[in-house]
């Protein structure tokens, strides 16, 4: 298991939680400030989306992969905790076709050749 | 799982019964100094605050209604007075406009911060009145089994034991689901006699509650003695060699996946449809004839302060520590080789069953935060009128309110489990229940990795 890795004097735990708490501090203080602290360089809409994405994946990693042992456990439970993901997938794109913009709105090869996705 | 193992007598689970009167104890104190004792001298606060405001209110009245006679007079030529006498008017008339808005955000200010502690101290003794029947019911079933009915060490270590215990405890979520509907009412009810309720649905839930805690009370009585032989393991592809209990978490947690998954989806298919002040800022052309203000999201209301958002952020940081604690109660029963550390520390947990107890502990009381705190964020919220009534309220409060379900019911597994590490206790050979339990308690933090960002920040 994960506490027989020891990197200065500290198991992976340790080191996991202090990465989560990191992490947390960073996606909070993206939002909360329009700018980057002691700069004029303005935090975009686009950017705080890549942060909160970027970041939700490395504290998700974080949990199932140290927390949960998923690292070390055999592959099966990490298959068996991927398959919901097909479902995730499914639903997103089902939330990317019903939206308004979801059909005229993206790009070519979203769209295979339907007819309606130019004349709706 | 069954019952073999150490002997236990009927006095240990009366400890469960103390443990459920000490918990009671600590939320009446906390109910007291809380709901009572501070929320009262805010309440005092706020009604000053309130007629602060009311005043300024009238005073703004007034000196706009002096302006705007003095105007009209002005205009049609018909007073004595100068330009500058209008002009001072006017300031007069906008400094109390100030002044009101002042005292209307200090009014606001005092009334949330009185709800806070209001709030906070009720929902702690609603917590610990939970937490004491749970534990105390349970332990008290136990004690009252005739000692002969306990594990007594005499059973073949290698034999499995089914349980009917799951099959009783599915059944009472049935019965408790089937009156569900009814207890809701009835529970209305209670509140408004224009409300009338049907007694027997309702009966069929209570029915159902108390099957429920016959078949956890059950549950625990097995658990209890277990000391680590008997686990079950899987024999067929593709588990093979693996226990079966940790498999069927982790098909469980896999279940859990897709109904977050259905909240989010919601919620995602939702949001980006509306016509949030973000977006319209953003310059989103289907918003362009959209007014500010349109559509409000807790988000809106909660990212831009810090006072509004701390209590979702102190969640996340609490959650993660929480997590943290478990994964040190489950190394420290583990480790045969645990020695106690020095200092305050060493005091805090000088024996390993102490330390594992006190960790869970720290779990536990980190777990109980968050609720309060949800609580408190939610009453904040529907104070300034973000309630379940609009579309965005009711996918707000339906995924954030699962969330804060998954975590109580987590709590409650947790009292047991503080139980069982004060009374047996975990080492090397029994820590399944903790690493299980902390499957569970994880895939909670996780969901809230997801939750937080998409409810709170975006």
């Amino acid at each position: 298991m994960g506490e027989h890795i020891e990197f200065m004097g500290k198991d992976i735990y340790f080191w996991n939680f202090i990465v989560l708490m990191f992490f947390t501090l960073f996606e909070v203080g993206a939002v909360f400030f329009e700018t980057i602290p002691f700069t004029e360089i303005e935090i975009t809409k686009l950017a705080v989306w890549g942060i909160l994405i970027v970041v939700g994946i490395i504290k998700g990693y974080g949990i199932a992969a140290f927390f949960m042992h998923l690292r070390d456990d055999p592959r099966i439970y990490t298959r068996t905790a991927l398959f919901p993901v097909l479902f995730v997938l499914l639903m997103l794109w089902g939330i990317g076709l019903s939206n308004p913009a979801g059909v005229t709105d993206l790009p070519s090869w979203c769209t295979p050749n339907w007819d309606y996705a130019t004349t709706r | 799982m069954s019952g073999q193992g150490a002997h236990l007598d009927n006095s240990v689970w009366m400890r469960a019964v103390v443990m459920g009167g000490i918990i009671l104890t600590i939320g009446i104190v906390l109910f007291g100094a809380l709901a009572i004792g501070v929320a009262g001298q805010k309440q005092i606060a706020w009604d000053d605050a309130e007629t602060a405001y009311h005043e300024a209110e009238h005073d703004y009245e007034v000196a706009y209604e002096n302006y705007t006679i003095a105007l009209a007079e002005f205009e049609t030529g018909n007073t004595t007075l100068t330009q500058a006498d209008l002009d001072e008017l006017h300031d007069e008339y906008e400094d109390m406009h100030h002044a009101e808005e002042e005292a209307h955000h200090d009014e606001i200010k005092a009334h949330l911060s009185y709800l806070s502690y209001r709030v906070s101290g009720i929902t702690v003794l609603l917590m610990s009145i939970s937490y004491a029947s749970f534990i105390g019911v349970g332990g008290f079933l136990n004690a009252s089994k005739p000692n002969a009915d306990h594990g007594d060490g005499h059973d073949d270590h290698d034999e499995h034991h089914g349980s009917s215990t799951p099959i009783v405890f599915a059944f009472g979520i049935m019965l408790f689901l089937i009156g569900f509907p009814d207890f809701v009412i009835a529970c209305k009810a209670l509140l408004s006699s224009e409300v009338t309720a049907d007694v027997s649905m309702m009966a069929l839930s209570m029915v159902g509650l108390a099957t429920i805690v016959v078949a956890i009370a059950n549950w625990w009585f097995e658990d209890l003695p277990f000391t680590g032989s008997g686990e079950q393991i899987a024999t067929s592809y593709p588990f093979e060699g693996e226990h079966i209990r940790k498999v069927g978490l982790w098909v469980f947690i896999m279940s859990e996946i897709m109904v977050f998954a259905t909240f989010f989806s919601s919620y995602l298919r939702m949001r980006t449809e509306w016509c949030t002040d973000w977006a319209i800022r953003d310059g989103v052309e289907a918003c362009a004839d959209v007014p500010e203000g349109t559509v409000v999201t807790a988000s809106d209301l909660l990212r831009y302060d810090v006072a509004t958002l701390m209590p979702g952020a102190i969640n996340t940081f609490a959650l993660i520590i929480s997590s943290y604690t478990i994964v040190l109660a489950l190394k420290t029963a583990k480790d045969t080789n645990w020695k106690p550390s020095t200092g305050f520390m060493g005091k805090l947990m000088p024996t390993r069953k102490a330390a594992v107890r006190n960790y869970l502990i720290a779990t536990l009381a980190l777990g109980s935060l968050f609720i309060v705190l949800k609580l408190v964020e939610w009453s904040h919220l529907v104070a300034e009128g973000f309630d379940i009534g609009t579309v965005q309220g009711s996918i707000f409060y339906i995924a954030t309110g699962a969330h804060g379900l998954h975590v109580f019911i987590g709590l409650l597994v947790m009292l047991y489990l503080v139980f069982k590490s004060d009374t047996v206790g975990f080492d090397e050979n029994n820590a399944q229940g903790i690493e299980y339990f902390g499957l569970y308690w994880h895939f909670v933090d996780l969901a809230w990795v997801v939750i937080f960002p998409a409810f709170y920040l975006y």
